[in-house]
């Protein structure tokens, strides 16, 4: 049976129309951390056993975008654009937006997680990618 | 109660050599420091044996650089020691060198940096935890979300954060150590090609190679010795810093350098105002502006309006990166914080011949690192 699997696996949900961030909470301070962390709290120092999963709304807003044409990354071509996030839930988190570039962004547009396909293997196995849509744009998303 | 580098015994900067900063050659490491090395000695007035311990900042050459260079000065048995931290790496053996000789177990140390560009291998990609971007955030993308985040918040246009590199060009058009030696046009610097937002390539340093070397030395050393000492400013404050988690979604670069400054200026016992050139890390543009700011010589969102009016430039009130900086002179990693050291001395000493700014007394020597880290040193005319 074919699935569908996230390119960041334990970073977000492979479903979902606007899926969550998997974050992390210390229960020792109460910061609330994303992406999570096998470790320790960078806040408090405590213990891995601490930090609890902690689902964070993919919605929030845009403070920051820039369209990149240089990089050395994978599974994009430039150009296209990144974003640091505020999420509603707190912390701020750098993503690739769904729009190639920044025509028509403005600092404070609300902005949502959607779910982009990133093509399929030959056993039909999906990769979906989790970017940031600004709200009201056209939906980039595979689900 | 630990003790600040100022309560010390003095530390003095009496010598200072460089290699061009320049693009990648066939010259070996070995030459590159070398050349900055023999500089500083000549510079000092000192021998190699006079030398009693070495720390080289370096990053990129691989296991156990220094030995194989300075053999050739004749292997007179020193500890050497390599220090790798960053972009900051030749600041950081600076930092020990000073405080080997202000603790007293030696009189006379060398701190250098040499590098050569090779791919990088960043520890911090192998800790297991991913995130979103991975490599599609470069340190170019990092820096251009802070430039965008910048102009919005203070209405600042793309064409008053490029007048950075137009500045520190014409700065290293007057210095024979910097890698690019061009006075260019506020056209040029916008010109493509387009890196990352708002960056254009010359608002990107160029990573180069090349070498920088410092000698510093007590005070006893310097009367047994017979040097100059109203040629060797003294070390006022030596401060190095990492990020902390910061409040909200705050610009970790900005409070890093605000913090590890003000730690500066209570050491040295200086203010903002009492500074006559900085050399600040202004590896892309809009840092320029951004580390003014943090380091209080004018308020949030002024830095632009500073550079406007010519206070950041030579003559101005504070000469910033009268080397031409991170942007002009380069950035070859590990000599570049070293590099400073050796701006900030020809400076105080009054001997920097076209670009000096005038009746220089007190300047500050700013490096930031990947990680980060921040490093920072003020000096003062001796």
């Amino acid at each position: 049976m074919p699935e569908r699997r996230a390119a960041h696996p334990g970073l977000y949900p492979a479903s979902g129309e606007h899926p969550p961030l998997l974050g992390q909470r210390c229960a020792g301070c109460g910061h609330v951390a994303f992406p999570p962390n096998p470790y320790g709290c960078e806040s408090c120092g405590a213990e891995p056993d601490a930090l609890e999963s902690r689902e964070l709304a993919g919605a929030g807003e845009l403070a920051a975008f820039a369209t990149v044409h240089l990089h050395m990354g994978k599974g994009i071509e430039a150009p296209f654009t990144v974003g640091v996030v505020v999420l509603d839930d707190g912390p701020a988190v750098r993503a690739t937006l769904t729009c190639p570039t920044d025509e028509g962004l403005r600092i404070g547009d609300r902005v949502q997680s959607v779910l982009v396909s990133q093509g399929s293997d030959d056993d039909g196995n999906e990769t979906v990618e989790l970017r940031f849509a600004p709200l009201g744009a056209s939906d980039g998303g595979a689900s | 109660m630990g003790k600040t580098l100022r309560e010390l015994r003095p530390v003095r900067v009496v010598g200072i050599g460089l290699h061009r900063y320049q693009r990648m050659s066939e010259t070996t490491f070995v030459t590159l420091g070398l050349t900055a090395v023999r500089e500083a000695l000549a510079d000092a007035g000192l021998a190699w044996r006079d030398i009693e311990s070495v720390y080289n900042g370096t990053a990129l050459l691989g296991l156990a650089s220094t030995r194989p260079m300075l053999r050739h000065l004749g292997a007179s048995g020193i500890p050497m020691t390599q220090v790798e931290n960053a972009s900051a790496s030749g600041s950081t053996a600076f930092a020990q060198a000073c405080l080997e000789v202000a603790s007293g177990i030696s009189d006379v140390v060398l701190a250098m940096g040499v590098d050569k560009p090779a791919p990088l291998a960043i520890a911090g990609s192998k800790t297991g935890i991913r995130d979103l971007v991975g490599s599609r955030v470069a340190p170019f993308t990092h820096f251009a979300l802070l430039t965008n985040e910048y102009m919005h918040r203070h209405g600042v246009r793309p064409e008053q954060v490029a007048q950075v590199a137009v500045k520190n060009s014409q700065n290293g058009a007057a210095n024979p150590y910097a890698q690019r030696q061009k006075a260019r046009t506020l056209e040029e610097v916008l010109a493509p090609p387009q890196i990352s937002g708002a960056l254009t390539r010359l608002q990107c340093c160029p990573i180069g190679e090349g070498a920088a070397a410092v000698i510093v030395a007590s005070d006893d050393a310097i009367a047994r010795l017979g040097l100059e000492s109203a040629r060797a400013p003294r070390v006022l404050a030596s401060v190095t810093r990492t990020e902390r988690v910061y409040p909200g979604a705050k610009n970790f670069d900005a409070e890093l350098t605000s913090e590890t400054t003000s730690l500066a200026y209570e050491q040295a016992g200086i203010g903002p105002q009492d500074l006559d050139l900085i050399e600040c890390h202004d590896a892309f543009a809009i840092e320029e502006l951004l580390y003014v700011e943090a380091m209080g010589l004018c308020g949030e969102g002024e830095g632009a309006g500073m550079l406007a009016n010519g206070d950041t430039a030579i003559g101005g009130r504070c000469a910033v990166s009268p080397s031409g900086g991170l942007l002009a002179m380069g950035h070859p990693i590990g000599p570049t914080g070293a590099g400073q050291i050796c701006e900030l001395t020809r400076q105080l000493r009054g001997e920097a011949g076209a670009r000096q700014q005038p009746d220089a007394r007190t300047g500050l020597a700013h490096m930031v690192g990947i990680g980060a880290v921040c490093v920072v040193h003020v000096l003062q005319a001796g």
